[in-house]
């Protein structure tokens, strides 16, 4: 069995983050790049199915540009077997038809059986590439899969997607198909160190997403900017004491609190 | 063009139209005024769904598709693609309004590919700007918001839940319902039936006061800072962001959002939480919200009456003494 890995590299969601001089995408303010979190349940579903049936490979692929590579390395220090680095020019706004595409394309006539994707990317926010890229490979596609059972008897695969308000879709696949894995499924490990040295020296197969063809990418970015404020939004001033003091009477007025306070 | 039209497309679980189906209505109304020339359209897909298709024909005025797929109760995406791409030709869609929730978003990008058109997911407004059409979503978090267009023919749009508001009315006069069978089964997909996972989330349901902790917790050590906080207040629980949850640091019953419960407290303070979309949509309705978090652009300030930029381990410990403080000068 074969397994396939789709893992991004963003910006760490700590680092602040602004619109652009040209009000048109964004720019961060630091090079810290983290693997997206979301991914990180697919990675380590793909480890555990290759935990209960041994001799499966994994491999893990990333669109980005050459920075991306290290998102690649975790991966194989996280356990998995091979990388490929689908090489984009560095920056600005990249539609999920196109990194859907490109991966399809990198897919094609590999035989995997099973396509893990995260259920969306902590800054893009689509949800869409798992899904766009089951349909270009004409894959059957379950999104926020929360629980899986293999059927290797039958080659098939029971899968429960996570609804809204505690509800779940239930449903048996046949492979190969591709999964959005939700987040909670199971809980990531951590790279280990004697992995990592040997991930840094792994190569790495780098495919030029200009010769996987230039798909249609369907949308682009009028403008960005910065969301509304739905409430008040009082900010608090002064020293961390003058703001405890300053909450506290807030929430008096409001009889909010167990028993009175007096002003400070 | 003429005979264009706007499709709404009914989300339906276990036999109930969802609420979200009149949302998207709005949307396709308030689409409309942007191309007065196109017709909304409502789509149904199901099995035994005549009562369903003719309560939604009453209530909004507008026409009913409804396509009879015999054996289908429920939802299956392979189905919906198959179905859905050839009725949305057939209508001459130009914009297709499905919601972002889990089934959407299950089978709108898919459906998009096999249109060879345009899907854009978490919207939350629609912008006119140039004589043209973006729609407007979250990234990064929900800190920045892009505006989207598209050239294609046709735009799946997955809108999100509580972004439109539905027409509270019933339609003066009932919109007429459409019905045709259609033999559609799944080839590579079998639909067993929803599951329902049950939650015993009465203590943040009925707490007056929630105070949820997010991954700006940053260790679960620190709940018990969170804990007592929440300790300050009469009636009060401790919720938590999915994040907490997945981290095993909360049970799933206290889970705030879209997937876990949705809370309506009189105060709700957010701890370390940055103010995700899905998280947003489970306490949006608390009567005033405190949020303490050492972004001052998190998501979670913009919908806060309150906001307190500051590291968390180090300002609830003086919260609290400051409350004790005062509660004994009080008493002597
Ligand atoms: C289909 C789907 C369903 C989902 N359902 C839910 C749901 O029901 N509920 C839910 O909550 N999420 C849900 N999510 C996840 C959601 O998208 C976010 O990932 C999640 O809400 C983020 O949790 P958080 O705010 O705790 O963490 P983060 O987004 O990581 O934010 C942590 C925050 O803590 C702040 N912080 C860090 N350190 C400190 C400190 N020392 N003091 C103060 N602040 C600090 C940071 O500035 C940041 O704003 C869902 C996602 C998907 C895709
Ligand atoms: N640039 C990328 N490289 C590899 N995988 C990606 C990339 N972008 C998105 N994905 C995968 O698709 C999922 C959904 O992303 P999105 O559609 O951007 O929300 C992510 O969790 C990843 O698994």
């Amino acid at each position: 069995m074969k397994l396939l890995v789709c893992v991004k590299q963003i910006h760490d969601p700590d680092v602040p983050v602004r619109v652009n001089t040209d009000s048109n995408w964004v720019e961060f303010d630091g090079d810290a790049y983290v693997m997206n979190r979301f991914d990180g349940f697919a990675l380590e579903e793909a480890l555990q199915l290759r935990e209960a049936f041994p001799g499966l490979r994994i491999d893990v692929v990333t669109v980005g540009p050459e920075r991306a590579d290290a998102v690649l390395r975790r991966s194989l220090g996280m356990g998995a077997d091979h990388g490929i680095h689908i090489l984009t020019e560095s920056g600005g706004y990249q539609s999920p038809f196109a990194t859907a595409a490109w991966i399809a394309a990198y897919a094609t006539g590999c035989n995997y059986d099973l396509i893990l994707t995260g259920v969306m990317s902590g800054d893009d926010m689509n949800g869409q590439v798992g899904p766009l890229a089951a349909e270009i490979l004409h894959l059957p596609c379950a999104t926020a899969v929360i629980f899986r059972r293999m059927m290797p008897e039958s080659g098939r695969i029971y899968v429960e997607r996570e609804l809204e308000g505690g509800l779940r879709d239930a449903l048996e696949m046949e492979l190969p198909a591709l999964l959005t894995v939700q987040s909670g499924i199971n809980r990531p490990r951590y790279p280990s160190l004697s992995k990592m040295l040997r991930a840094n020296k792994h190569a790495v197969d780098v495919i030029p997403s200009g010769s996987l063809g230039s798909p249609s990418i369907h949308l682009s970015v009028s403008q960005t900017l910065l969301p509304q404020k739905m409430r008040a939004g009082r900010v608090l001033e002064g020293n961390p004491r003058e703001k405890a003091c300053r909450l506290l009477d807030i929430l008096q007025t409001r009889s909010m609190l167990a028993s009175e306070n007096s002003a400070c | 063009m003429l005979n264009q039209s706007i499709v709404v497309i009914a989300e339906h679980v276990e036999g109930q139209v969802r609420p979200v189906t009149y949302e998207l209505l709005a949307f396709a109304a308030a689409l409309q005024k942007e191309m007065p020339s196109a017709k909304i359209k409502i789509v149904v897909i199901g099995d035994a769904m005549d009562a369903m298709a003719d309560n939604i024909a009453r209530k909004t005025g507008q026409g009913v598709f409804y396509i009879h797929v015999p054996g289908l109760s429920g939802y299956n995406a392979e189905v919906y693609k198959i179905i859905l791409a050839g009725v949305l030709e057939e209508l001459q869609a130009s914009h297709v309004c499905t919601a972002h929730s889990s089934r959407g978003l299950d089978f709108a990008p898919g459906l998009a590919v096999r249109l060879g058109c345009a899907c854009i997911t978490g919207i939350e407004a629609i912008v006119k700007r140039n004589q043209k059409i973006s729609f407007r979503r979250a990234i990064c978090g929900g800190k920045i918001m892009a505006d989207i267009q598209t050239d294609s023919r046709m735009a799946l749009l997955c809108v999100l839940p509580g972004s439109f508001a539905p027409d509270s009315g019933e339609s003066a006069a009932a919109g007429t319902v459409m019905k045709r069978a259609l033999e559609c089964a799944p080839q590579k997909s079998l639909s067993t039936g929803v599951i329902h996972k049950s939650l015993d989330a009465a203590a943040v349901a009925e707490a007056d006061v929630i105070v949820a902790a997010g991954r700006g917790i940053g260790d679960k050590d620190h709940l018990d800072l969170i804990f007592r906080l929440a300790a300050l207040f009469p009636r009060s629980a401790v919720g938590g962001s999915r994040i907490v949850c997945d981290s095993g640091w909360l049970d799933y019953d206290r889970q705030i959002g879209v997937t876990g419960s949705t809370v309506a407290p009189s105060l709700y303070i957010a701890c370390g939480i940055s103010g995700a979309v899905q998280h947003v949509s489970g306490m949006r309705g608390s009567g005033f919200v405190v949020a303490i978090n050492s972004d001052p652009n998190a998501a979670i300030f913009n919908v806060s009456d309150v906001c307190i930029v500051e590291d968390l381990a180090t300002f609830i410990p003086i919260l609290i003494e400051t409350h004790e403080k005062r509660r004994a000068e009080k008493e002597a």
